[in-house]
């Protein structure tokens, strides 16, 4: 409360044009008002010490956004006006975004949803507003990306219904239950793992893939959606650092918590992380970098720095990020080759890096590409010249958690698969990894609900008995126009024309085909 | 007679997403349709709310109302965000000179005293109640679960703020920027007998679970009375008190209530639509509530325009709420 | 360790045996051949002899792989939840102690994936 007969500073002044309005109420317990804010163990002893971490009144934020609108609008438009899809670098480049919308933008969505019942749960007047804006933020994501990405649907396939396969394709299981984890969390809970981890320590990770992904491709709609969410996200990662800190200082019994929660999404958003790095180094023509190099620069060191800095509230970084860290020069290995083989049931195409694409992958990661990985490429990539392109026609272990296949290796033994297996309550749980077992075990109780496609399928609960149906029917993939094989797809052919170029004969499909 | 630009004529495959297809056929979709039909998981939830075991995610069952298709519910103004901010934005320009204006040429500061008192009485208080209405719509943008109701709300909650930035910024006027006509302002709201029904009622509502209970309560009901008592009568009531300029510095608030009727009306017009079931239940909310919001009202008015315009905003109401296939317990009904 | 939850929080998993209309989920893991991504995950019947079982669904999964013509997955090295195990072709698999999402690992000597590469 600022002296009286002085002028407000700009600080106090937002707090008045904010946490001011709000009162402590008399007629209602507090209690009953938010009764959230106490059932995780988080004691919060005086919210006045919130720093707000941006000072933007309302009529400043919609005079910004409107014009940040309007520029990034007259940009789709002119794209679309000018047909800009036709000047990607190559048509391969789409299929990273059908990853992107099928898997990252229905999460913006689920974010608008959770900051806005978060931006309700606080009794810190300040903390909502910040994740009240947060919450618009996301949906103005959510909605730029799906208009961003419009034109392409016209003109490329598996764009099409991506909310729809959000909710039932297999691997898009793995993005969904990450958002749903957070989602079901406690005010919290969820801060930590949305605001703390995700955008402040990983969103460079996602980020950087694709929008420099799109910007290294001549993708001109997508890299300005990028641009203009800089700012966004520039809130967005503040609020995150306060969040942490606020939490943290406000009572030392919130540090374990904390701890608990930093190692649980830091583990969480490491395996989500995954798609990405496939998409990374093996989905655009054009590289930005390699997936371990932005590894190493936005969590070793950028994140190494934070976790520094954290030791001094007491928190250690993350429980297993040495394994993540040796991880990655294997992760988009193993997750390339697990969606090459079961392509039949992608929204996007798959294919087998080229000579020189190979070369790029072994001068990156010449510790584990050449040893590990290119006998399996050059062996697959030999099969589809002889008409024998490599479809996996089993379903695949999932893990419990993190609902990828079981496709990771030990540490100490990239040749081990990294199998866990917990007996709980008379049932077998199955898991990629310690983290993955460190995070049921704690809360068992959440993730026996997890809802794992594979068993799912088996169920019966998709549609269809066999894998083909449920690719259609379920998850509704285009078959033969969205999924199989990038080289003499639909897709492919168009491209040509595009370009002026004679169409390639498509191999004739192997009898692995979908069942 | 005119220019003509030629450029490649390039077939698209289809003209929109699968979603909106089936909605709207396989034609070019507009941008609102495209940003807010069917984006929200519908199914498959892994895990059940910490904070709400009873129901899944995007469960339709956090409210009693029961709609076949809550997309039946849409936006006539068609705000994405896009619409939304850019509309607010040209608002805000709108006001901001305004506010400028009036912070030139001192208009506040040449008030009598007198009239300055009863503005950071009567009028800046309101901001408190703005600060309720953003909690509540951000608790239905957050359990509501299409979109097109998720982002009206989302929009509103946002509004609130803005608008209970611009009363403070009223008082910030009149105080020189020391908050002491805010600490001032809002010692009213705590202990002035004149608000203290309000200040119950928007507690009272703080506590509402059932989400569309809440924006039938908050939406339609308090600002649908509450808006033209304050910003139309009262102001009109202002001007006599020799506080005409106010008038500018809240016609945002008119111009945003007019919009909002819009949809509000829209809303409830559909879900009582719907079913006699529906109807019924809003009915009985209604019932509820609708009395609290006039004698939440009556003080206020009293000591302003009279109760004999709260009455007419009264039937007004009532008469809204008929076109809407609903009954008011006001002196219409 | 148990949930931190607002009420009562306590739900049936979701993948009972029960759910699978008289099957039941099985997975099996080929350890160095990974161009198999990950371990199968078969739904099988219970009854289903172990030696069927290796006739008429693991093999057809395996085909594609090179070494799949050169392994005798009957004389290989078994596991089953990571505890040693000697399959009976001609027990059923619920007699062998196979239960629901149990894990299977089969190690062929001398086969290590594509040029040895544990492909």
């Amino acid at each position: 409360m600022a002296i009286k007969n002085k002028k407000l500073n700009l600080k106090d002044k937002y707090q008045y044009l904010t946490r001011d309005m709000a009162w402590d109420p008399s007629y209602q317990k507090k209690e009953d008002i938010f009764p959230d804010e106490q059932f995780e163990g988080i004691k919060i002893s005086d919210w006045s010490q919130w720093e707000d971490p941006f000072r933007l009144t309302m009529d400043a934020y919609w005079k910004y956004q409107a014009e940040k609108e309007k520029k990034l609008y007259a940009i789709f438009d002119a794209f679309a006006q000018n047909n800009g899809h036709q000047n990607i670098s190559d048509a391969r480049y789409v299929n990273a975004l059908k990853l992107f919308l099928s898997g990252v933008s229905p999460l913006e969505y689920a974010a608008f949803q959770g900051y806005a019942r978060v931006g309700r749960q606080f009794s810190g007047a300040g903390a909502r507003v910040a994740c009240q804006m947060q919450a618009i933020d996301e949906l103005r994501h959510s909605q730029t990306q799906q208009h961003a990405m419009s034109h392409y649907n016209k003109h490329f396939n598996g764009l099409h219904d991506a909310a729809h396969m959000h909710d039932r394709v297999w691997f898009l299981s793995v993005p969904k239950s990450f958002f749903d984890d957070a989602r079901s969390a406690g005010p919290f809970e969820f801060l930590t793992a949305i605001s703390f981890s995700f955008e402040y320590v990983l969103t460079n990770l996602l980020f950087v893939p694709f929008m420099s992904g799109a910007a290294y491709n001549g993708d001109m709609a997508t890299v300005t959606f990028g641009f203009s969410a800089q700012s966004d996200e520039a809130r967005h990662m503040t609020l995150g650092l306060e969040v942490i800190k606020f939490i943290l200082e406000q009572h030392e019994d919130n540090v374990p918590i904390v701890q608990r929660w930093i190692d649980k999404w830091f583990w969480r958003g490491f395996r989500l992380l995954s798609l990405v790095g496939m998409m990374m180094d093996y989905m655009l023509p054009n590289k930005v970098m390699s997936w371990a190099e932005a590894w190493e620069v936005y969590y070793e060191q950028n994140g190494g720095a934070l976790f520094k800095d954290l030791e001094r509230y007491g928190i250690r970084p993350p429980k297993y990020q040495d394994i993540a860290n040796d991880a990655k020069h294997h992760v988009s290995h193993q997750a390339w080759s697990t969606f090459y083989q079961y392509g039949q049931a992608t929204n996007f195409h798959t294919w087998m890096p080229t000579g020189e694409e190979m070369a790029w992958l072994s001068e990156k990661y010449p510790d584990t590409f050449d040893k590990y990985y290119r006998p399996r490429f050059e062996h697959w990539a030999k099969e589809h010249a002889e008409g024998r392109r490599f479809y996996n026609n089993t379903l695949p272990q999932l893990c419990q958690v993190c609902q990828i296949p079981t496709i990771f290796t030990e540490k100490d033994d990239p040749g081990q698969l990294s199998h866990r297996q917990i007996v709980h309550e008379g049932e077998r749980y199955h898991f990629c990894s310690d983290g993955c077992c460190d995070i049921f075990r704690h809360e068992p109780e959440k993730y026996v609900q997890a809802w794992l496609p594979v068993h799912q399928i088996y169920q019966g609960n998709c549609d269809g008995g066999d894998v083909e149906t449920v690719v259609a029917k379920y998850y509704h993939i285009n078959i033969g126009e969205d999924n199989f094989e990038y080289i003499g797809s639909p897709e492919h052919q168009r491209w040509l024309a595009i370009k002026g170029k004679a169409p390639e004969p498509a191999p004739e499909r192997s009898g692995q085909d979908a069942a | 007679m005119s220019i003509e630009i030629k450029t490649h004529s390039v077939e698209p495959i289809r003209q929109t997403y699968g979603h909106i297809a089936r909605r709207f056929g396989d034609k070019p979709a507009s941008r609102y349709q495209e940003a807010s039909f069917d984006i929200e998981a519908k199914t498959n939830f892994h895990y059940r709310p910490l904070w709400d075991p009873q129901h899944t995610l995007n469960d339709p069952t956090r409210t009693a109302i029961r709609m076949d298709d809550w997309y039946a519910v849409t936006d006539p103004r068609q705000f994405y965000y896009g619409a939304y901010v850019g509309n607010r934005a040209k608002m805000q320009e709108a006001a901001e000179s305004s506010y400028g204006f009036s912070e030139k040429r001192n208009l506040l500061t040449r008030m009598p005293d007198a009239t300055r008192e009863q503005l950071l009485r009567l009028m800046v208080p309101l901001r408190h109640v703005e600060l309720g209405a953003n909690m509540n719509n951000s608790k239905i943008a957050g359990d509501a679960t299409a979109t097109t109701v998720a982002q009206m709300h989302i929009y509103q909650a946002m509004d609130r703020l803005g608008m209970g930035q611009y009363l403070s910024r009223i008082a910030l006027m009149i105080d020189g920027s020391t908050g002491a006509a805010l600490d001032q302002s809002k010692g009213y709201w705590m202990t002035d007998e004149l608000w203290q029904p309000m200040r119950r009622l928007v507690e009272d509502s703080l506590v509402v679970d059932d989400w569309f209970e809440l924006t039938l309560l908050q939406n339609l009901l308090i600002d649908g009375l509450l808006y033209p008592l304050v910003y139309d009568k009262m102001d009109q009531w202002l001007g006599e008190q020799d506080a005409e300029d106010i008038s500018m510095l809240t016609e945002f608030m008119r111009d945003w209530f007019k919009e909002s009727l819009r949809w509000t009306n829209a809303m409830v017009k559909t879900v009582a639509g719907e079913s006699e079931a529906n109807q019924a239940l809003l009915q009985s909310w209604i019932n509820h509530w609708e009395p609290r919001v006039y004698s939440a009202l009556k003080p206020l008015a009293d000591a302003s325009t009279g109760v004999a315009a709260l009455d007419e905003l009264r039937d007004q109401l009532a008469t809204r709420l008929n076109k809407l296939g609903l009954q008011s317990q006001g002196e219409s009904a | 360790m148990s949930v931190t939850a607002l009420y009562d929080y306590k739900f049936e998993p979701r993948d009972k045996v029960e759910n699978f209309h008289g099957m039941q989920l099985l997975y099996v893991y080929w350890p160095h051949h990974l161009i198999f991504c990950s371990p199968f995950a078969f739904l099988v019947s219970p009854d289903m002899t172990f030696g069927a079982f290796i006739e008429e669904v693991l093999k057809p999964a395996v085909f594609a792989h090179p070494d799949a013509a050169k392994a005798d997955f009957l004389s290989a090295r078994w596991q089953l939840n990571d505890e040693p195990f000697i399959p009976d072709v001609a027990a059923t698999l619920s007699a062998s102690g196979i239960d629901h999402k149990s894990m299977l690992t089969v190690t062929t000597p001398g086969l290590d994936g594509i040029n040895g590469s544990a492909s």
